[in-house]
């Protein structure tokens, strides 16, 4: 009892007293695990909402699509209809291939896209009943536009539509299981061709027939109920065995098959959210670490001090780790919490299915709580171990530790103008410091290369003979992911470059000090501090161009657009002299502490 | 290392004999040539209630000593008791128990928990020892009283004077009510009025039968003990009786101050 309030006293005390340790730790543990919650449930969200939609629609386990017609066509359809695994049926109905045109208003302007009508019964039947989620169901004159493509166009019930030269009231919006997402919703294309983007519109049968009338491409389809619907595929395989007649194709999609489809918006999502998660992970183990080892000394003391009053290594590692793991985990459930809430958001970049996005599985719970606890054990593994072995004598009058000395690299900076001189000499100190910040900026230039890809790619919109005026979901939420997921990594690496500068400053003050009594002045001293961090950045800087491309490699499909080289390049640098200029404050603040202080100070 | 642990706590009974003894005792430090012979074949006895004065040069070996008896440091040979038990040879986590029912100890540089308030710091001991946190906060306020720092007892150490600092320490050395204190240099960092009141608390322990031992280079302080021991390249070389030296002492520095 005692003892845990001991260890509860100690752990409080100690995130009071380095409260900008402790915010940056949860920070950088909850930038990680939301990232990487996020990315990992967006895993079987698209199947998810599908299915929602699929149960609320009574959408169909196989839809028929034919672009031929003919009397081989209806029997084909009738046959199927007859077919014993068959036990309901819709259709045969009318698909026309048109142009749809809204009116603009103020607030959205007139566009053009391609459409298919679907020609529906006015009373649905029991196969593939569209939700109507505003509005009401068709009616002579009145269309119906699927929810997604109404969300791209920017119209609602009320507003009037022109396809193919009539125009329409809209009287409802709905949503359907029985094709893909918009603008997918064109299952195959004209006369059985290669499908392009359109969104779906319903309309009475004798409004489609009357529109088809008009020489328009016509599809005939039919949806169907099967006995076993998780034998959709194997039904699918049956029929086209028996039915290979050349002047009746007939296109069979499974609901497994458009349930995959809708997969493909989110297919580079979740590689952004998992990869930058990976990143941010690392970038935050650096930061905490580097924060950690500028605290050594001083944990080390504290440690001395608590065994001398009788405090066992067992109890100075569990005050430890305790801290970090507290925090960490704290960070965690902030993660997943912040997770849970954007899952909605990003899961379902379409209007076209409705449902809720799950927030995060067992597995990603315990993934990313992982995560969390890596961070914190291996951020705090060498200061506790170090603290546990020190002989508590050694430990009571710790003091920082001796650098080894590196005479060729002492000689060869002699020759250096004085802030490089004092630069490399501090790099030499700390090695690990350096690799650290190396390791930081190579993770930001990987992250702006990877943005740059993205944004490089010719992202096509939707719309009429090229035209590009209605968005294209998925360029835009991959866009979106990789600004934020770069933004978040570029944030905890000014943090990690702010903290490395101070730590080397604070540890090296009464060098420096010495330095300055030497003769050196604070912007020497200050402009060596930055030189300390900004060498090894450009190592970093320069590493992470090659990095970079290798990482969009791997993830990227093959016709892939890369950004310029020369873009490239102007990235790493920018990189570079952004964090020169992070180093540059505490860098100054450090070199205009007053020299005689850092000198007692270092003496008591 | 021979799971002592489970021996019963010194404190808990009378135990008959010094409180502390040390047998042979040598302490080396460094290898080689760098070789250092810190302490060099020592032997002494500390009765209960006795107040004694380490006095030497500087680097003879004293703080070593103080170490060594207090468990903080292994000897190269020899042999250390505390309250009748022999300590050189238990294991890291027994010696840390050791210590915090039958050691107290006070440093020069006062070493408190600088993120703890003065009474977190004297809990501290009396936490550790699994003692309720009803019963260390009733301890601390008690011994704060004692050093006269009841009214600081919520001030974090940054924002105490060294003496009072150092009175914070001598309360936390105290907490578990300890066999023997051990205090090196107590006074090295504090000017005359605060030595004066870490002097007269040191009297008030010794008047109460307190064991204990004070590693000094102020001839005031160990004008105030009942023994004085002289160290010299790491060796004992003058092991005086100071009778009545107490009240002359201290009494004697009060009037010459005033
Ligand atoms: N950890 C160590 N490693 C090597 N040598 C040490 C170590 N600690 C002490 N010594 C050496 O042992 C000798 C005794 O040191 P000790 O600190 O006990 O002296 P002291 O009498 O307390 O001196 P002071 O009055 O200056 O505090 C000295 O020569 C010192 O250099
Ligand atoms: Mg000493």
């Amino acid at each position: 009892m005692g003892s845990f309030v001991l260890v509860v006293r100690l752990v409080l005390a100690d995130v009071r007293r380095h409260r900008a340790q402790a915010a940056m730790l949860l920070l950088a543990v909850t930038v990680a695990t939301a990232t990487m919650a996020l990315g990992l449930s967006l895993r079987g969200v698209s199947e998810a909402l599908y299915e929602q939609t699929r149960a609320a629609t009574a959408g169909p386990d196989v839809v028929a699509l034919s672009g031929d017609t003919g009397p081989a066509v209806t029997s084909a359809l009738a046959s199927l209809a007859d077919d014993p695994e068959v036990i309901a049926h819709h259709g045969p109905y009318r698909i026309v291939y048109a142009d749809l045109t809204t009116h603009g208003s103020g607030r959205s302007p007139a566009v053009a896209s391609g459409v298919v009508v679907h020609g529906f019964a006015e009373t649905p039947g029991t196969v593939n009943r569209p939700l109507v989620t505003s509005g009401g169901w068709v009616r002579p004159g009145g269309a119906v536009v699927e929810r997604g493509f109404a969300e791209a166009l920017g119209i609602g019930v009320g507003d009037r539509v022109t396809i193919a030269g009539r125009s329409y009231l809209v009287v409802g919006i709905a949503v359907t299981a029985a094709t893909s997402i918009y603008p997918w919703a064109a299952q195959i294309g004209p006369y059985g061709g290669p499908s392009d983007s359109s969104g779906l519109v319903w309309l009475t049968r004798s409004d489609a027939r009357t529109l088809a009338g008009r020489d328009l491409p016509v599809t005939t389809a039919m949806d169907l109920k099967l006995r076993d619907p998780a034998a959709a595929e194997a039904f699918v395989e049956a029929f086209s065995d028996a039915h290979r007649d050349p002047a009746a194709r007939v296109n069979l999609h499974t609901w497994q098959f458009m349930a995959t489809q809708d997969t493909v918006i989110l297919r580079n999502s979740q590689p952004i959210l998992v990869v930058g998660s990976w990143l941010l992970g690392f970038l935050a183990v650096t930061g905490v670490a580097a924060l950690a080892a500028g605290r050594a000394v001083e944990q080390t003391r504290r440690a001395g001090l608590l065994k001398a009053v009788g405090a066992t290594p067992g109890l100075i590692a569990t005050v430890l780790v305790t801290e970090y793991l507290a925090l960490a985990l704290v960070g965690d459930a902030v993660g997943l919490a912040i997770a849970r809430l954007t899952v909605p958001g990003i899961a379902s970049p379409t209007a076209s299915r409705i449902g809720d996005a799950a927030g995060p599985g067992g597995a990603t719970v315990a993934a990313a709580t992982v995560l969390a606890v890596t961070v914190a054990v291996l951020s705090t593994l060498r200061p506790a171990l170090r603290a546990m072995r020190t002989a508590t004598v050694t430990a009571l009058a710790a003091a920082a530790h001796q650098p080894r000395h590196r005479p060729l690299l002492t000689a060869l900076s002699a020759l250096l103008p004085t802030p490089l001189l004092l630069g490399l000499r501090l790099t030499a100190r700390r090695p690990g410091r350096a690799v650290l910040q190396a390791c930081s900026t190579a993770t930001t230039v990987i992250a702006t290369v990877a943005l740059l890809t993205v944004y490089s790619q010719k992202e096509r919109g939707y719309g009429l003979n090229g035209s590009s005026v209605l968005p294209n979901l998925r360029g835009e939420l991959d866009r979106r992911l990789m600004l934020a997921v770069t933004i978040l990594l570029i944030a905890l690496a000014v943090v990690n470059t702010v903290t490395l500068t101070w730590t080397t400053a604070m540890e090296a003050r009464a060098n420096m000090a010495v330095a300055r009594t030497l003769g050196a002045t604070p912007g020497q001293i200050a402009a060596g501090l930055s030189a300390a961090q900004v060498l090894p950045a450009l190592l970093g800087a320069m590493a992470g161009v090659p990095l970079g491309i290798g990482v969009c490699g791997l993830f990227s499909a093959r016709n892939t657009i890369m950004p310029p080289v020369s873009w490239m390049l102007a990235a790493a640098l920018v990189t570079l002299l952004v964090t020169a200029a992070f180093t540059a404050l505490p860098a100054r603040l450090a070199a205009r502490r007053p020299v005689a202080r850092a000198l007692s100070a270092e003496a008591a | 290392m021979n799971g002592s642990d489970a021996v019963p706590n010194p404190v808990a009974g009378p135990v008959a004999g010094p409180v502390a003894e040390i047998r042979g005792l040598v302490k080396e430090h460094g290898q080689g040539q760098g070789r250092v012979r810190a302490v060099d074949d020592v032997d002494l006895e500390v009765p209960r209630g006795q107040t004694l004065a380490v006095m030497g040069p500087s680097g003879c070996g004293k703080s070593t000593l103080l170490h060594l008896l207090g468990g903080l440091e292994r000897p190269t040979r020899g042999e250390v008791w505390l309250a009748g038990r022999r300590v050189d040879t238990l294991s890291e986590r027994a010696l840390a128990r050791l210590r915090r029912r039958s050691v107290g100890f006070v440093f020069q540089a006062f070493h408190l928990m600088e993120e703890l308030t003065a009474a977190e710091n004297v809990e501290l001991p009396v936490l550790l020892a699994g003692r309720s946190p009803r019963e260390a906060r009733r301890r601390a306020s008690l011994l704060l009283e004692r050093v006269g720092l009841a009214a600081r007892a919520r001030h974090l150490p940054s924002r105490l004077s060294g003496g009072q600092r150092q009175r914070v320490a001598i309360a936390r050395a105290l907490a578990n009510e300890p066999p023997i204190v051990l205090a090196d240099e107590p006074t090295g960092n504090l000017d005359t009025a605060a030595t004066l009141d870490v002097l007269r608390i040191f009297e008030d322990l010794r008047t109460a039968g307190q064991t204990l031992v004070i590693v000094t280079h102020d001839e005031r302080v160990a004008a105030t003990a009942d023994r004085l021991v002289s160290m010299r390249d790491g060796m004992f070389v003058d092991d005086t009786r100071l009778t009545g030296s107490s009240s002359r002492g201290l009494g004697g520095l009060i009037e010459w101050e005033s």
